[in-house]
């Protein structure tokens, strides 16, 4: 018997018998749906954490760290041990490693990566901006180049290019802020304006004389200022504002400078104290040509670990992986029990065809091609199954995802459900191969039916 | 020519054996019609089961053709039935959910026989039990007559050698019963199909050239009947239309 026939055939049963044929294939369609989502879900998310990384992250970037613990996640090292002056320790003391300056001048002389860069710890008392005495405070930041900003007002240098040293960019909700705390007129009139930053060196222990010489002025400003530690006053432009992007990571809440201005100001702020030119990390370029995971396996052995673009993404997508792993389980248990109802529904149907079956090998089927006839049948129900659960996950997930993404406020042309028609495709086929091993029994027992049996059943 | 040598069939084991068919031997020449007659429990039935490979018997030979169909592979005995052979029951099996034509395409499509030919082979097999007009009905709209012409017109699509009927008229009034058997010997003698017909009833097996009759799995007579049918009773195929 042909192939075609068979299928044509196992099809037609399959329409005599709707009501069950759809029940049967409904168990199925459940767990289809939860699977199609599971997927589509894990896609979109997937997606749309490359964007974040991708906007964010050059490729090339490598994150540079003294201690291994931070990328570990463990607690550093605890306990009584010796004083390291290049170690710091927390509050928990927790003590994690950190890179000096002579680091950095080691990593910025290997040819392997380039513009080097430390992350400062940059605090500032307060700003103020020009034409105004009201005091703000803010995060400070250096100026990523390697990131691509979008500008909602004014000039940004090129991708690759640092700040002037004498400009600032702040975000788009600074500049709102401004406007509403009545600083500036408009978005677009911030810019221009000065901002000055107000940096204080930590306090010193004054000496007697600088007492004696504060108490002699009799101002008590001279005492205050002498215990709270030397100020200075820097003063910036702001050049540009960057827009609010909803996948941008961080560019979001600080003001940001050039990295000269940033390395000043946080030398000025830490001059005398142990965290003088010492840092948890750094960020580096790994040069073009260099493959960023060879140039950090490098790195790891000369006792720099380091992590890379893909490295971030990876930790993105590990938990994106979670995530969907649960889902996709409710979706596996839902077929596991669909697939008894297969087997109970196809031994059923050859029970009530005993007498059919019977005719088709008195008229010289084989038994093999009997079998394929109920496995066939077996593999319209899970297409059928599939084909519904999936269609309807489509369905209502395209129906659902302007409203996620509004919920999750992830930004207009980002959707957590993205669909796919070859992973569907992939698992409508997985479906109908596992309805066809659901029926393998039945079909078997179909094919070992005696024919003379058979037709003595009336 | 199907030649049945010693054949014997039995049911059971040790103490409960029974013995179906007792060494049972016949020739049937080809294009012969033939009746196996005999009460009920004699092992008519086993018989035409044996003769086409649906059963095996323990012992024997059925020569068809000079081949030996119980030596046969499952998968050369089902090409056998496939090609060769036709049944006609008692009760139709006819398949009630599915349309005259599908009822008739499925002994094409199990020989495997291309779709394209199989519209003009199932149109003329319903033409030949005058049932054109219901081929695209479903068969279990059909009164009885007319399910057993449908049966036959699914018997003789193939254009078998070998037509085997187990009580083709069991199931249906003296007079609808007449004209299935009017119809099978016409196409018996058309063709020069061999028919072989299981039936308690004597005057059906009168009309065959043949009897054999049955009595506890052994023939008890095997007699040939020569005696020409009345030609009135003659339904020319394709004419006149049949009232079942
Ligand atoms: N599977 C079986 N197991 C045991 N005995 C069987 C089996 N099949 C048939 N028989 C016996 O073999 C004998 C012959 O059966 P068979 O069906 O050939 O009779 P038959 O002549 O066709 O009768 P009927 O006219 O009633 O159809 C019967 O006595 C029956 O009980
Ligand atoms: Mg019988």
């Amino acid at each position: 018997m042909k192939r075609r026939d068979i299928i044509r055939r196992a099809g037609r049963s399959l329409r005599q018998a709707k009501a069950r044929t759809l029940l049967t294939s409904l168990a199925i369609a459940v767990g289809a749906f939860t699977l199609t989502l599971s997927i589509a879900a894990g896609e979109g998310s997937r997606q749309y954490a490359d964007k974040l990384v991708g906007s964010n992250v050059n490729p090339r970037a490598l994150f540079i760290v003294k201690d291994n613990a931070l990328f570990d996640g463990g607690p550093g090292q605890s306990g009584l041990r010796e004083y390291d002056p290049d170690v710091a320790t927390n509050q928990g003391g927790v003590a994690l490693k950190q890179l000096t300056q002579a680091d950095i001048d080691k990593l910025t002389a290997r040819d392997d990566i380039e513009d080097v860069q430390p992350i400062y710890q940059l605090t500032i008392d307060y700003l103020t901006i020009e034409g105004s005495d009201k005091k703000f405070v803010s995060e400070v930041a250096r100026y990523d180049s390697s990131i691509r900003n979008e500008s909602a007002a004014g000039d940004l240098p090129p991708l690759g290019t640092d700040l002037d040293t004498q400009d600032v960019v702040m975000p788009e909700s600074f500049a709102e802020a401004l406007v509403k705390a009545g600083v500036a007129t408009s978005v677009q009139d911030v810019l221009g304006k000065k901002v000055t930053l107000t940096v204080a060196k930590p306090a010193s222990q004054p000496t007697d004389e600088q007492l004696q010489q504060a108490l002699a002025s009799g101002s008590a400003a001279a005492l205050q200022r002498l215990t709270r530690g030397e100020t200075k006053e820097v003063t910036f432009t702001v050049s540009a504002i960057t827009k609010q992007s909803s996948t941008a990571l961080m560019a979001g809440t600080a003001m940001q400078l050039s990295s000269e201005q940033a390395k000043s100001i946080a030398d000025y702020t830490t001059q005398g104290t142990s965290q003088y030119q010492k840092y948890t990390s750094a960020t580096a370029l790994a040069k073009e040509g260099k493959e960023p995971e060879a140039v950090k396996q490098a790195l790891s052995d000369a006792g720099y670990p380091a992590q890379t673009a893909k490295d971030l993404q990876n930790l993105l997508f590990t938990i994106v992986n979670i995530l969907q792993g649960i889902v996709a389980g409710f979706g596996v248990l839902a077929l596991f029990a669909s697939v008894f109802g297969i087997i109970n529904t196809q031994y059923i149907s050859v029970l009530e065809r005993t007498q059919q079956i019977g005719l088709m090998k008195a008229l010289g089927m084989r038994s093999r091609d009997v079998a394929k006839l109920f496995r066939y049948e077996a593999a319209w129900i899970g297409f059928l199954g599939g084909a519904i659960g999936a269609g309807l996950a489509w369905a209502i997930g395209t129906l659902l995802n302007p409203w996620v993404t509004e919920q999750l406020s992830l930004g207009e042309g980002n959707a957590i459900l993205v669909f796919q028609p070859l992973p569907i495709a992939a698992l409508i086929l997985a479906l109908v191969v596992i309805a066809v091993v659901a029926g393998f029994f039945p079909a078997r027992k179909a094919a070992k039916l005696d024919p003379i049996e058979a037709l003595r059943t009336e | 020519m199907i030649e049945v040598k010693s054949l014997a069939k039995t049911y059971g084991k040790k103490q409960n054996v029974f013995t179906a068919l007792d060494d049972v031997s016949f020739t049937i020449p080809d294009g012969a019609s033939v009746a196996i007659v005999g009460k009920s429990g004699s092992g008519k039935s086993t018989l035409m089961h044996a003769m086409s490979g649906l059963d095996r018997p323990q012992t024997g030979e059925v020569i068809i053709d000079g081949e030996d169909i119980l030596q046969l592979k499952a998968k050369e005995v089902d090409r056998f039935r496939a090609t060769k052979m036709s049944f006609i029951f008692q009760s139709f099996f006819v398949q009630a959910n599915e349309t005259c034509y599908d009822n008739v395409s499925l002994p094409l499509e199990i020989a495997g026989v291309p779709k394209k030919e199989r519209r003009a082979k199932v149109q003329k097999a319903l033409e030949a039990v005058e049932l054109a007009d219901k081929i695209k009905s479903k068969a279990r709209n059909l009164s009885g007559g007319q399910k057993q012409r449908l049966a036959i017109a699914r018997a003789i699509v193939n254009e078998p050698t070998i037509l085997f009927a187990d009580e083709p008229t069991g199931n249906l009034d003296s007079s609808t019963g007449e004209i299935i058997e009017d119809l099978l010997f016409d196409y018996n003698k058309k063709n020069g199909t061999t028919l072989i017909v299981v039936t308690h009833d004597p005057d059906l097996a009168k009309k065959c050239d043949m009897q054999l009759f049955i009595k506890d799995g052994k023939i008890a007579l095997a007699t040939e009947h020569h005696e020409k049918r009345p030609t009135v009773k003659k339904i020319p195929v394709g004419g006149r239309r049949v009232q079942a």
